[in-house]
């Protein structure tokens, strides 16, 4: 059968709505709380090399590089073990294609007689997969032989029927395993389901006919990607994001370690490229990303942030993209390298580098510039695995996902999202607080919005939340193993001049602390001493865990934010009275149910701010739009004698010559990495970062904020190729 | 007995009256939105005069009115409710805003990729009408913090100042111990008197804080609305000579007088669509189809229920526009494809793509000549001539239809009835896959189901979407137009009560009453006070359920018991039960594990069944001759099309393909190589050419 527009159509509609009845399918049959209630677990179909064609959007994370172990299994098995009919594969290991062990991945190769046409796949996270923790998360890994042994890709169902010996030795090992028996389950039915459906659309369309069309969805996705990428200016963009590990015990005792990734992305034309190769080496432990986490996180971060309006068919994507990486760095660990925790630790800052460097590639686009998001948060404190007893004495091992609460980001239209959880697992849900006491021996203190946690800018970062919680109806301690990340510096950053989001907070209180009545850290300060959590974590019966995610970045300068929006903010408890001073220079009374904005005072305070900025000097005029090549929302490129100069996109003030690096000539400002938190300064090792705000020199607005370690040279986010011909493309 | 049924739609308002001799009348006004009690009352006329009487002839004599309405729905999409005041467990303050992070969930499939579209459901109650009060109970239903009423005061009187119309009381654990919220409300009715209250321990006793407070949020935000709308209509339908019982079709199945849903009309919202659902299962028992896939076309949407043997399974998950609910509402699946869908080709992709942008009814297609110049799937029926009337009124304009899909058809390099063509294709496709998706992801398989396609659109569009299905077979009820409306009459009047308890082992529970049973039976039976005595229907039956789960697991399983009290072999059946119907609905094979069977929710149903008066013989009559030819595309070429009248057609007609089959208010289209066959009620069942060979459909038995 021919394959036009129509029939192209009815395809791509088919092949979404078959992996959105695998999803359902999944749940339904596992039905177990983190597939069916956190949604943390994704289905996609592949193509006959394991293209991934459709993904559902749950943990986007997840899927986009399934590729990788399809690729395995066709290099490896064709001869033996084979790969036949009704057969399906198991493979939880982060070297080939999983993010961390605890990801599970089940994928199906799609037979029509003799011929491989397509894969389908699914991931779940279990509870437990082994390993000498329970939950998996091991603080004090040297090397992945002390987390769960990843089990390399074998063929658990064999012709229809799961092979009894493999499933065994997989449930052997998990602490879990009822658990596990029902995902397990549940994926080969999801598998399954895709499967009879695929050989459906075989039937009507043909299998050429099929096989046609996903290679003509994969070849206009690609193409329309790569005009999008065109219509972007050319240039290079860097970011760098920073986690913290500590490894309390064993031969390789290292304390409180930071680790870089470093991103310098560049776009030429139709292609992007992400180089990785500046980031640190890797840990010995727990926090390192395999390949695959890297390529995920990148994937995901690109489909979310410049995919708008076009399909997420990462595997049309994967061809316009490099990445450069240095092998046993981080971000590219080495067997045998622990890696059990990437996914709340470096995977959150190359997500946090590539979603920052996007965004800058975008802002310097007239026509996309809406597009420009800043970042949502990473891994918050409440992110983390739980075990004890309850007071029967039946142990429990979990994960609880209060951490999903944090802010997203904002754009130049809208503020982020309060309390809407991570960009690249939009799905993600944290569970009913009453789902967790039901279950779990806690008693949840509170739940609430952080007020001042979203970034300032003239569009507003979402909040994050605060969550606490005490043991409940147990005389013993509670183990926890967070993820906590961004506890000594803020991780999710602005864009085109806004505020990175408030930092995490990770606190155990004694329970006589008025936590649930406190309006947010500033009041619980000096209720405790902050530590880093680490492997001997505990929480006992008479004390609460108190933790809170970050806000979202804000997007522009905080003090171009309209009054009444802080106002608003105000009278919905999402800005305190004070901050709207210390943080959008915004004066205003609050009476009852009333906001009064005291105009002329707030006037005043933005001047002597913008005065301050500039060490006391009078920023000069707004002189109103300066023509120009658009380089960012602040910067343009005009004409002058001899070449091409950067100016100040609001005040025309002549920055440097094009070609030079921007930040050398901007005016910096140097604070502490607590600047506007009540406890990020109290966590040992925070001493080590500055967050640096960039100024116009001209007109004092602020360009740019970044988190940077002490020290450090300043590092040039912006470098965009001169001379040149424009070549953005206006619709 | 007379029964009156009226659904009032997104466009139209249905009237269907079954008359004690069985005669239907029925009626079709405009649906006043804004005023909807007008389009209520004109659609009643409307109908009465179709059985030559006036409206209060019909009224007099009327013994039951049952009514679906969209009030609440419009309230909620027009963000025309009250100004709620919440009341929390303090601490929880943000369980409403946060709603559990939901940035995605309900959102259209292409928004759902697009991260500027991402945002949390509208908050209905703003923060500052969200009030902590202090107290906490337990799971185990201890009260760890004692209500602290004077602070109870000042918050409500705080609420009360800041304009609040309504209260929700909505406290943690309050379906183990609802002392506290009970509590509340009678400090609301002091402090606050005339007040409308909910309590979510009433409403939705369900675990899980969000889908509880969202709810009692909803409830409170539309009841003043929907209870002025109740007593207005009410009373206008008594001042017309109406003395009888007033019910109204509930999202959850059912109807429930109208009076019971002051204090709950949460359970109204959708109740047109569940209008239809009902209709289907109840034609489907009087043909023997237990198992029924239900398929509404309508002008800016598809709906699809299911009914499963002889019943109508509830929603796991339950939202309405992106709001999450905690009461038991029918299944329904629904895409934003109907008759004014737009098409239009895909920049980036350079495929032709229908809707989910809609021309809506008004300025509407291009063929309505409204000014619409956007080409829609009416317009692309249109262009190929399955189409030239809608509602005996409207005429369509073909050449705007035409200029319609000209630009699209040369983007496309087609011929205008190529792109017409494509429109159609694409626009069922995706109703084909909703259908798919409704039974496939529901663990069913759609070739053990019948599908009925009712609503204005559908009779026009089923010979595609249902033909590559590879359903059992197709019927088309003979008041597809008004099917919700005659749902609406031909509904039994249900209720049903229950409670979520933390889950417990089944086995504790051996031999000790459960106490919450007698409490939701007593509330269950204060429906249908006095109803007997008026001897409009039957006894009333009670059925006790409990609901059963694995530990650790998420389906919930109702399962009726004999009694309140629980013994070995009741426990042991209830547990057989149990597993048999987990595993029809997961998998055979999926319930061998050893988990143990927990009691997690004790559930009242109460049903009085309504007879519905005998219809009289169809007195269709006549032999199968066409009324006029048409000029219509069939598989690539123009044809004189046979248009055959719906109402002059015998019992026992065969009609096959290439043909139209019209009524004042549809169309049916039956495709070349299609045919139908009437039956004695004047439905259409039709059989379709066998599609492609489908691979088996395996079970999980196979590899469990």
């Amino acid at each position: 059968m021919t394959i036009g527009p129509i029939e192209l159509e009815i395809i791509r509609h088919r092949l979404e709505a078959i992996n959105a009845d695998a999803g359902e399918t999944l749940v339904r049959v596992s039905g177990s709380q983190i597939a069916s209630e956190a949604s943390d677990f994704n289905t996609a179909i592949m193509t006959a090399d394991g293209t991934v064609i459709s993904c559902s959007k749950f943990i986007l994370v997840q899927s986009t590089s399934l590729n990788l172990i399809v690729r395995d299994i066709l290099d490896r098995y064709g001869e033996n073990p084979g790969i036949g009919r009704g057969d399906q594969f198991l493979t939880n290991d982060p070297y080939l294609g999983t993010l961390h062990q605890p990801d599970v991945t089940l994928v199906a190769p799609i037979f029509h007689g003799d011929r491989l046409i397509a894969w389908a796949g699914s991931t779940v996270h279990e509870p437990d997969v082994g390993g000498p923790v329970s939950g998996g998360f091991n603080y004090a890994a040297r090397s992945i032989f002390d987390e769960a042994i990843p089990i390399p890709p074998v063929k658990i169902v064999e012709a229809g029927s799961v092979r009894r010996d493999i499933e065994r030795d997989y449930l052997a090992r998990t602490r879990t395993p009822e658990l596990n028996a029902l995902d397990l389950l549940g994926q080969i039915a999801a598998n399954r389901a895709s499967e009879r459906q695929v050989l459906e659309l075989c039937a009507a369309y043909g299998t050429d006919g099929l096989v046609h069309a996903m290679d003509r969805l994969l070849a206009s996705t690609e193409a329309a990607f790569r005009r999008r990428l065109i219509e972007l200016p050319d240039g290079i963009w860097r970011e760098n994001s920073f986690i913290q590990h500590e490894q309390r015990s064993g031969a390789d005792y290292l304390p409180n370690q930071v680790y870089a990734v470093r991103l310098a992305m560049a776009k030429a034309g139709d292609k992007l490229s992400f180089d990785f190769t500046a980031s640190d080496d890797q840990a010995p432990g727990a926090v390192n990303s395999t390949y695959p986490t890297l390529a995920n996180f990148t994937m995901a971060a690109v489909l979310v942030h410049i995919c708008q309006g076009l399909p997420w068919m990462p595997g049309a994507i994967w061809r316009t993209i490099d990445i450069h990486t240095r092998k046993a760095s981080i971000v590219d660990a080495e067997w045998p390298a622990g890696v059990a925790m990437s996914t709340g630790t470096s995977a959150q800052a190359i997500r946090n580098c590539v979603s920052g460097c996007l965004a800058r590639l975008l802002d310097g686009s007239a026509a996309h510039a809406h597009m420009a998001m800043a970042s949502s948060q990473s891994s918050g404190a409440g992110g983390m695995s739980i075990s004890g007893h309850r007071r029967d004495g039946t142990p429990f091992t979990t994960l609880f996902l209060d951490e999903l609460s944090g802010g997203g980001g904002a754009t130049v239209r809208a503020d982020g999202s309060d309390t809407s959880g991570t960009a690249t697992s939009p799905g993600a849900t944290p569970s009913n607080l009453e789902t967790n006491e039901a279950y779990y021996p806690v008693l949840y203190l509170t739940r609430r919005e952080l007020a001042d946690s979203g970034g300032p800018g003239m569009r507003r970062g979402g909040v994050g939340a605060m969550h606490a919680y005490r043991p409940h109806q147990t005389d013993r301690s509670i183990a926890l193993l967070s993820m906590a990340q961004g506890l000594q510096h803020p991780a999710t950053m602005g864009a085109a001049g806004g505020e990175p989001g408030l930092p995490s907070g990770f606190a155990i209180m004694s329970c006589d602390v008025p936590v649930a009545v406190s309006s947010g850290w500033a009041e619980l300060a000096d209720a405790t001493d902050f530590r880093l959590p680490d492997a001997a974590t505990r929480l006992y019966p008479d004390q609460i865990l108190v933790t809170s995610s970050q806000g979202g970045g804000g997007f522009g300068d905080p003090l171009e934010r309209d009054p009444a929006a802080v106002a608003m903010d105000v009278l919905d408890g999402l800005v305190s009275v004070g901050n709207a001073l210390r943080d959008f220079g915004v004066v205003l009374r609050l009476d009852g149910d009333q906001v009064e904005i005291d105009r002329d005072a707030s006037e005043a305070a933005r001047k002597a701010r913008l005065k301050v900025r500039l060490g006391g000097r009078d920023p000069r005029t707004i002189e109103g739009p300066v023509s120009g090549r658009r380089l960012s929302s602040h910067f343009r490129a005009v004409a002058v004698s001899g070449g091409e100069q950067v100016v100040c996109a609001v005040c025309g003030h002549g920055i440097c010559d094009a070609g030079e690096d921007i930040y050398a000539s901007l005016a910096v400002h140097e604070a502490v990495a607590g600047e506007r938190s009540a406890i990020t300064d109290r966590y040992p090792g925070s001493e080590r970062f500055r967050i640096r705000h960039f100024y116009c020199p001209g007109c004092a607005r602020q360009v740019d904020v970044q988190v940077a370690l002490s020290g450090d040279p300043v590092l040039e986010a912006i470098e965009l190729p001169f001379p040149r011909n424009p070549t953005e493309t206006r619709p | 007995m007379q029964i009156v049924g009226i659904d009032t739609g997104g466009t139209f308002t249905d009237t269907v009256i079954l008359t004690g001799d069985g005669r239907i009348g029925v009626g079709k006004a405009l649906t006043t939105h804004g005023r909807l009690m007008e389009g209520v009352i004109a659609s009643l006329a409307v109908a009465s005069r179709s059985l030559g009487k006036s409206l209060r002839e019909i009224l007099e004599v009327t013994d039951i009115l049952s009514h679906g309405t969209t009030v609440g729905l419009n309230a909620l999409l027009t963000n025309a409710g009250a100004k709620v005041g919440l009341l929390v467990t303090s601490g929880f303050e943000a369980t409403l805003p946060m709603a559990r992070s939901n940035k995605v969930h309900g959102l259209p499939d292409e928004d759902s990729i697009n991260a500027l579209k991402w945002r949390k459901p509208d908050l209905l109650v703003p923060r500052r009408r969200i009030i902590g009060v202090r107290e906490r109970i337990d799971v185990d239903g201890n009260i760890i913090v004692p209500l602290d009423e004077e602070q109870a005061r000042q918050s409500i009187r705080q609420l009360v100042a800041r304009g609040a119309e309504a209260i929700g009381i909505a406290l943690m654990w309050s379906p183990v111990n609802g002392s506290h919220e009970r509590r509340l409300a009678e400090l609301v009715a002091e402090e606050a008197p005339g007040l409308h209250v909910t309590l979510s321990s009433e409403l939705a006793p369900r675990i899980g804080e969000y889908e509880r407070t969202a709810t009692v949020a909803m409830n409170a935000y539309v009841a003043p609305l929907v209870g002025d709308y109740l007593t207005s209509l009410d009373e206008a339908l008594r001042d017309e000579g109406f003395s009888g019982l007033f019910l109204i079709v509930t999202m959850g199945g059912g109807a429930r007088r109208a009076s019971s849903l002051h204090d709950a009309p949460i359970h109204l919202l959708q109740s047109g669509p569940v209008g239809g659902i009902m209709a289907a299962r109840q034609i489907g028992a009087r043909l023997g189809h237990a198992d029924v896939l239900a398929t509404d076309v309508g002008g800016t949407s598809f709906d699809v229920g299911l009914v499963v043997g002889g019943a109508l399974p509830t929603a796991s998950r339950p939202r309405i526009d992106r709001h999450s609910l905690a009461v038991p509402v029918i299944d329904l699946a629904s895409i934003g494809t109907g008759g004014g869908s737009i098409a239009y080709a895909d920049p980036e992709l350079g495929v032709l793509r229908v809707g989910p942008q809609s021309a809506g009814s008004m300025p509407g297609p291009a063929c309505y000549g409204r000014g619409g110049t956007q080409p829609t799937v009416t317009d692309a029926a249109v262009v190929l001539g399955h189409l030239d009337h809608l509602g005996g009124a409207l005429i369509l304009d073909r050449d705007a239809a035409r200029s319609a899909l000209a630009p699209l058809a040369g983007k496309l390099g087609l011929e205008i009835e190529e792109a017409a063509e494509g429109i159609l294709r694409v626009a069922n496709a995706q109703m084909a896959d909703l259908v798919r998706r409704a039974s496939v992801q529901r663990g069913h398989d759609p070739r053990n189901f019948v599908l009925y396609a009712y609503g204005g659109a559908a009779p026009q569009h089923v010979g595609r979407y249902a033909a590559e299905i590879g359903v059992k077979a197709i019927v088309i009820p003979r008041l597809a137009p008004e099917f919700s409306a005659w749902g609406a009459a031909s509904s039994d009047m249900r209720t049903s009560y229950e409670i979520e308890l933390p889950a417990r082992p089944l086995q504790d529970f051996r031999d000790g009453e459960i106490d919450a049973f007698g409490r939701l039976e007593q509330r269950a039976r204060g429906e249908f006070e006095g109803l007997a005595e008026a001897s409009l229907a039957g006894a009333v039956e009670i059925r006790r359920k409990i609901g059963l789960k694995f530990s650790r697991q998420l389906h919930r399983i109702d399962i009726e018991v004999p009694s309140s009290r629980l013994g070995r072999a009741e426990i042991a059946a209830a547990e057989a039960a149990f597993r048999s119907r987990y595993e029809q609905i997961v998998g055979r094979g999926s319930a061998h594990a050893k988990s143990t069977i927990e009691l997690a929710a004790v559930v009242v149903e109460a049903r009085m069944p309504i007879v519905m008066p005998d219809s009289a013989p169809t007195g269709m009559r006549g032999a199968l001759r066409p009324s006029r030819q048409r000029r219509a595309w069939f598989g690539g070429r123009e044809q004189e099309t046979p248009v055959f009248l719906w109402a002059e057609l015998g019992v026992g007609v065969v009609i096959s393909g290439p043909a139209f089959i019209e009524s004042d208010q549809t169309t049916a289209v039956i495709y070349p190589g299609q045919t139908v066959t009437t039956d004695v009620d004047g439905n259409l069942t039709m059989t379709v050419p066998a599609v492609h060979k489908r691979s088996p459909s395996p079970s999980i038995g196979e590899f469990a």
